[in-house]
């Protein structure tokens, strides 16, 4: 007994489950190497909490205010590279999340530094804080850190640097740091929590 | 990236899965109203969520959907007799009611109450607009019918069409919420398709191919704002509403009829798109209603009897090179449905998130994703009647805008992302 042969397409063949599995399959590096800025303190307490979480090459900063023309940022211990170890520390994801659960992050890259105790980092210049980076994500939860928003904006437009705005509770408090940040931020969440920022973070590899 | 058990729960919606669950607390499509023309006309087969199901319409005018199976020996019902009242089962004559109640078992003594113990799983089958919408949770928390504006507005006002898609619900579902997509693969569409073209809007669609975005809560989902330079000190906006689980409305263009999609999963490789133009103040002209026959805009060309598109995996979607590099199309397949559908699909039925690499510009399927992580958990664990649910959360619309630069888009159109009757839609 013969059997008809059905000749699938091209198309057909290649989006089908079994062929699925000759994708290849390599481990992806952390692609962007990111600095997470909180705009004010209540951001600060957000950005101090996910520092702890296990990134690969985010840092973490907090603002001086005010934040004059020689404006500086506060480097908050924990985060990846040259400022905490990937892993270390931090408590873990929801068990509900969809991020990567801490030992499925990927590697560190050579030339990882240990974490700086907290405290002991010494505050940067804006462009010394950001130079390297190609993606910013700024917290904010009122106004008092429209001025910074607009300088790291301004910082970002120039550099080529992708910026993220995240505004975090109702929104209503940050109405003019979010005008300040409307402009150059690829992207703003309104009406974010914390859980937004890790997701965030998380679904950008960093 | 989501982790792999993410992504599974997300992308499994048979029952019992916590994704299950959660689209077991809406109202979905079923079917359309057309496939059931007349009272006893032939049975459908109809599968959703992973359950096979036939629907019918007997001969009081009725909807019943029913387990596509006889009770007795497992035959399929699609093969039945839709006649007085009932379908029957032609292997040995058992009949069932819409309710999927046994009412005759032939070789039963004729006073038997046999029947009455037999009864079929079914689901309640109700046709709003040119749809029929079924809700397969428990009766108990039966919501409100769906109060979206595409299916209450007059029937020469709205037009809908559907689509076998073949690949994941999900996957579809994010191409609804991915606005930046819409300058490359639909670039030529902008320019030729008799339901998009013309517009103000679509100058500053192709004049700046880097939209920003914001993204919103809302009621029932998300409101995804796209924003592109429009004249000095203006922004264009176009706003997205998504509500969950599957619904969302495309920004309109000009005074074409406003469209839209709702997802539903068949299951968990396959799902219906089911895709809607409507306009909320005048009646459709014969010339756009014919474009929306003919595959034009959101709406695909499918073999006739079928909806399944002309253009498909199995012909690689009737590629065009040429055209492709004539500029007519940016892909080379023809038609914004099938444009999108086609790269849908080449990811495979599931896609591999744990492989992406996603862009702050993806935040809004980010988001998302996550709501209905959320959702399906609380739902799960604490009985959390999820968003979306409440038909007041339906009463939305897209809208495109120009707006000094100044302004949030979400102060600012409070009122143009909210249906008002007799009011037209906001577009540029």
């Amino acid at each position: 007994m013969t059997t008809a042969t059905r000749q699938l397409s091209e198309s057909a063949r290649a989006a089908s489950a079994s062929e699925s599995r000759y994708r290849i399959d390599v481990p992806i590096a952390p692609a962007r190497a990111a600095r997470v800025i909180a705009l004010d303190e209540r951001a600060a307490a957000v950005a101090r909490h996910l520092a702890e979480r296990p990134w690969a090459h985010a840092r973490f900063f907090t603002a001086d205010r005010p934040f004059g023309p020689e404006g500086r940022l506060r480097r908050l211990a924990g985060g990846g590279a040259a400022g905490g170890r990937p892993g270390a520390g931090g408590s873990e994801p929801p068990s509900e999340s969809g991020a990567m659960a801490p030992g499925e992050m990927p590697a560190a890259p050579p030339g990882w530094v240990a974490a700086a105790p907290p405290d002991t980092v010494p505050d940067v210049p804006l462009d010394e804080a950001l130079t390297g980076s190609d993606v910013v994500v700024v917290l904010a939860t009122e106004d008092g850190g429209r001025d910074v928003a607009a300088a790291i904006g301004r910082f970002c437009g120039r550099r080529g640097i992708t910026t993220a705005g995240v505004v975090l509770g109702d929104g209503f408090e940050a109405d003019d740091a979010v005008a300040a940040l409307r402009p150059y931020a690829r992207v703003l969440l309104l009406s974010a929590d914390e859980s937004d920022a890790f997701e965030l973070l998380t679904a950008l590899r960093v | 990236m989501l982790r792999k058990d993410i992504n599974e729960l997300l992308t499994q919606t048979g029952p019992g899965s916590p994704m299950g669950e959660l689209f077991r607390q809406y109202w979905i499509p079923a079917l359309l109203a057309e496939e059931l023309p007349e009272n006893d006309c032939p049975p459908v087969r109809v599968k959703l969520l992973s359950e096979r199901m036939v629907a019918f319409r007997d001969s009081e005018g009725r909807y019943g959907l029913i387990d596509e199976f006889c009770a007795h020996r497992g035959a399929s019902l699609w093969f039945g007799r839709n006649e007085g009242s009932g379908l029957r089962c032609p292997y040995h004559g058992w009949k069932y009611d819409v309710s999927g109640q046994c009412v005759e078992v032939p070789s039963e003594a004729d006073n038997s109450s046999f029947c009455q113990n037999v009864q079929l799983t079914s689901y309640p089958l109700v046709k709003i607009g040119d749809l029929l919408w079924t809700y397969m949770g428990d009766r108990a928390t039966q919501p409100p019918l769906p109060e979206f504006e595409w299916i209450h507005v007059p029937a020469e006002q709205t037009y809908t069409s559907k689509r076998w898609q073949q690949c994941n619900w999900l996957q579809a579902f994010e191409g609804g919420i991915d606005s930046s997509h819409v300058t490359f693969l639909h670039s030529g569409g902008l320019k030729t398709d008799p339901l998009f073209k013309g517009a103000k809007g679509n100058e500053y669609n192709m004049n700046d191919t880097k939209p920003f975005f914001e993204v919103a809560d809302s009621d029932g989902g998300l409101f995804v704002g796209a924003r592109r330079n429009a004249e000095e000190g203006t922004y264009y906006w176009r706003i997205t509403p998504w509500v969950m689980p599957a619904f969302t409305m495309v920004p309109p263009r000009g005074d074409h009829p406003v469209h839209g999609h709702f997802w539903v999963p068949i299951d968990d490789e396959n799902c219906w798109t089911y895709s809607f133009d409507y306009h909320p103040v005048r009646a459709l002209t014969d010339t756009e209603r014919q474009a929306m026959i003919d595959g034009h805009g959101v709406h695909s060309k499918n073999i006739p009897g079928t909806y399944r598109p002309m253009a498909n995996m199995d012909n690689d979607y009737l590629i065009d090179r040429a055209a492709q590099k004539r500029g007519e199309t940016y892909s080379g397949v023809a038609g914004i449905a099938m444009q999108d559908a086609s790269l849908q699909e080449s990811m495979g039925p599931i896609v591999d998130r744990s492989k992406e690499r996603l862009v702050p510009a993806d935040s809004g399927i980010i988001k998302a994703r996550q709501k209905l992580r959320k959702a399906a958990i609380a739902l799960r664990d604490e009985g959390v009647t999820p968003p979306g649910v409440d038909p007041e959360h339906h009463r939305v619309r897209s809208a495109a805008v120009v707006l000094p630069r100044a302004e949030s888009f979400l102060d600012s159109c409070r009122d143009a992302v909210r249906v008002t009757p007799g009011v037209p839609q906001s577009s540029v």
